[in-house]
């Protein structure tokens, strides 16, 4: 191709600034858009709409929930659902309906932090050692092949109990965690951007941007990444459901954040001594947690069939 | 082959220097060291003392001196006393693999059981109430934590009708009636899970071959659609479901931890579990030392039958 063409195809989508209100109507209809592409799959609408809530009842917990999440009151132990306790309450009197409220906050927030840091430092991984290839390539992939060999629930218990040990608590635990499981979601985001790199690498755009003169990294960063983008999106909403499990699993087994912090894991866990008195409060947390995986479960998939049209045949 | 075979061992050597270097940093990270307990038990912090154990330790050694001895006692089974029993770390881990692989086999045998009829008959059947059924049970298979799961099953199962105890462990060759009533939910427990996976996976897969030529070709020559579904399309469909499950199978060693803690289960997950809760690190680091080179050799082991076994696979 000449260069002339090399350029205009490097340009096209290099768009004049808009104006605030032209931003705003764009974006007006680029949700519209998303969502006329989202009605394609039931399963990614059902997903959209219980994950809208989801977000909805994180950000509106501190005027959602009814009650303070670690007040106890003795008197009021092990009730049944109420107008006072939307939920009931567990074992130390405490309000569920607001522990739920609280802890869902928490958790979500865990979640979406840890698949960000992957994603972080798992994409200029990816993109990097596949753009450069050759022995880069090579050593940067043997390494992702020795975390990826590391059984993952292990990994978590070593570092959490390390964590213990060094007492950590609150934010830092939290961060210790979040850190710990991005960081493991980063070999399979590598791997993942890895192959669509190689796989972007031979197109025409690519070989026009480098024709007009840029740099290695420019179009690493600057044509390469933005076509990669939709596998990893699936990706990283399947993994925040998987993330989640995990968290639940690690707290519910006593390793997570000590109490009174409310937590769906350690809740449930408590309440296992009352499953037959009261087996209401195992169900609630229990419920929320199947709740959250659910919701991202199902809009990981409906995403994939929507994105990958060889899948949405089916 | 054999050029391909010496090449996938050399790259274990890689893997297997992130495993025993995060294996060894987590007990490097711990704060206060092995010295801190042994005096602090004996209550006399004397220097001289700390200055003769830490030589008996090598702890004035400088760390990649200590990782490279440590890595050479690890290749020779040794990894010291456990610190709460006293006995080999190596042993108390032996005894708990016959469980957690007992669990493990159960476990899988019964999800490719209930996944394959009902992955394959979604698949045939598509779109209708069977196959929704189908992809809705296993969606909330994957999406529900098994803890919880475990714990509907204890309390309908054990506490609710009576049926089964709620934990425990019995020697099947000993007692084999009661080793199977403590069997079923913890293995219920695995396999639903794996189960839900499985079926997601026969279905897909089988929807792909349904759309391959020889599908039609077979058709057109007049095979019956039993015979057809039977005889071709599931057989290919097959690979990648045994595949998968083969690699469910070695995750699940390192990974029933939670639900061995659950039902009481003598494994290695247990044992690793307790050892975290009791601060007796070396079986930790131990434990998960060996689990990761299990999984790490069995996968390999895996994909080298795999492509021994099904020439169509490339060499890569």
């Amino acid at each position: 191709m000449t260069q002339i063409e090399a350029r205009r195809l490097a340009e096209l989508d290099e768009v004049r600034q808009p104006s605030l209100a032209e931003r705003g109507s764009r974006l007006m209809a680029w949700m519209g858009n998303a969502w006329h592409e989202l009605r394609k799959s039931r399963t990614a609408s059902i997903g959209a709409v219980m994950l809208v809530l989801l977000f909805g009842a994180c950000i509106a917990t501190p005027w959602l929930a009814t009650q303070s999440p670690i007040k106890q009151n003795y008197r009021e132990r092990l009730q049944p659902p109420s107008e006072k306790h939307l939920l009931g309450t567990d074992r130390m009197g405490r309000d569920i309906y607001s522990r739920l409220l609280w802890g869902g906050r928490r958790l979500v927030t865990i979640a979406l932090l840890a698949v960000t840091f992957g994603l972080c430092l798992g994409i200029p991984y990816g993109v990097l050692s596949g753009y450069f290839g050759g022995k880069v390539d090579t050593v940067a992939m043997r390494f992702i092949d020795g975390l990826l060999a590391m059984p993952g629930l292990l990994f978590y218990l070593l570092i959490v109990t390390l964590a213990r040990e060094w007492k950590l608590e609150g934010i830092a635990n939290d961060l210790v965690l979040v850190f710990a499981l991005g960081f493991a979601f980063m070999p399979e985001v590598a791997r993942l951007s890895r192959a669509s790199v190689l796989a972007e690498k031979q197109k025409e755009y690519v070989e026009a941007s480098r024709a007009i003169g840029d740099g290695s990294l420019a179009i690493a960063l600057r044509q390469i990444l933005p076509n990669i983008v939709s596998p990893l999106i699936v990706n990283a909403t399947v993994r925040l459901g998987y993330v989640i499990l995990i968290v639940a699993a690690l707290s519910f087994l006593g390793l997570g954040t000590p109490p009174p912090t409310p937590d769906w894991g350690s809740d449930l866990a408590a309440a296992r001594d009352y499953m037959e008195t009261a087996p209401l409060i195992a169900a609630f947390p229990g419920l929320a947690i199947c709740y959250t995986v659910l919701a991202f479960n199902l809009f990981g998939d409906g995403l994939r069939d929507i994105l990958d049209p060889r899948l949405a045949e089916r | 082959m054999l050029a391909y075979v010496i090449r996938r061992i050399a790259y274990l050597v890689p893997v297997l220097f992130v495993l025993t270097v995060v294996v060894f940093t987590f007990v490097e990270m711990l704060p206060g060291n092995i010295i801190d307990t042994l005096v602090g038990t004996e209550g006399n912090n004397d220097p001289e003392v700390r200055k003769i154990l830490e030589k008996e330790y090598g702890l004035d050694q400088p760390v990649y001196v200590r990782y490279v001895k440590w890595l050479g006692r690890a290749l020779q089974g040794d990894f010291g006393n456990s610190l709460v029993t006293r006995r080999p770390v190596t042993v108390e881990l032996m005894s708990g693999i016959p469980a957690t692989v007992y669990l493990a086999l159960v476990g899988i045998s019964l999800s490719m059981l209930i996944a394959v009829p009902l992955g394959t008959i979604a698949a045939v059947r598509r779109n209708t109430a069977i196959d929704y059924t189908a992809q809705v049970t296993s969606l909330i298979g994957i999406s529900i934590p098994e803890f919880w799961f475990a714990i509907l099953c204890v309390l309908f199962f054990s506490l609710y009708l009576g049926w089964l105890p709620s934990s425990g462990f019995a020697n099947p060759f000993e007692d084999p009636w009661a080793s199977l009533k403590f069997l079923i939910l913890p293995a219920a427990a695995v396999g639903f899970r794996q189960a839900a996976y499985t079926t997601r996976l026969t279905r897909s897969s089988m929807l792909d071959e349904m759309n391959k030529e020889y599908v039609d070709t077979a058709r057109s020559l007049g095979l019956s659609e039993r015979k057809v579904i039977f005889k071709y399309t599931l057989r290919n469909a097959m690979i990648p479901t045994i595949t998968i499950s083969g690699l469910q199978l070695i995750n699940l060693l390192g990974g029933t931890v939670v639900l061995e803690s659950i039902f009481a289960w003598p494994g290695v997950g247990r044992a690793i579990f307790e050892a975290i809760q009791q601060r007796d690190y070396p079986l930790v680091q131990a434990g998960v030392l060996v689990l990761g080179v299990i999984v790490v050799v069995m996968n390999l082991l895996v994909d080298l039958t795999y492509r021994l076994l099904n020439p169509r696979v490339k060499l890569g």
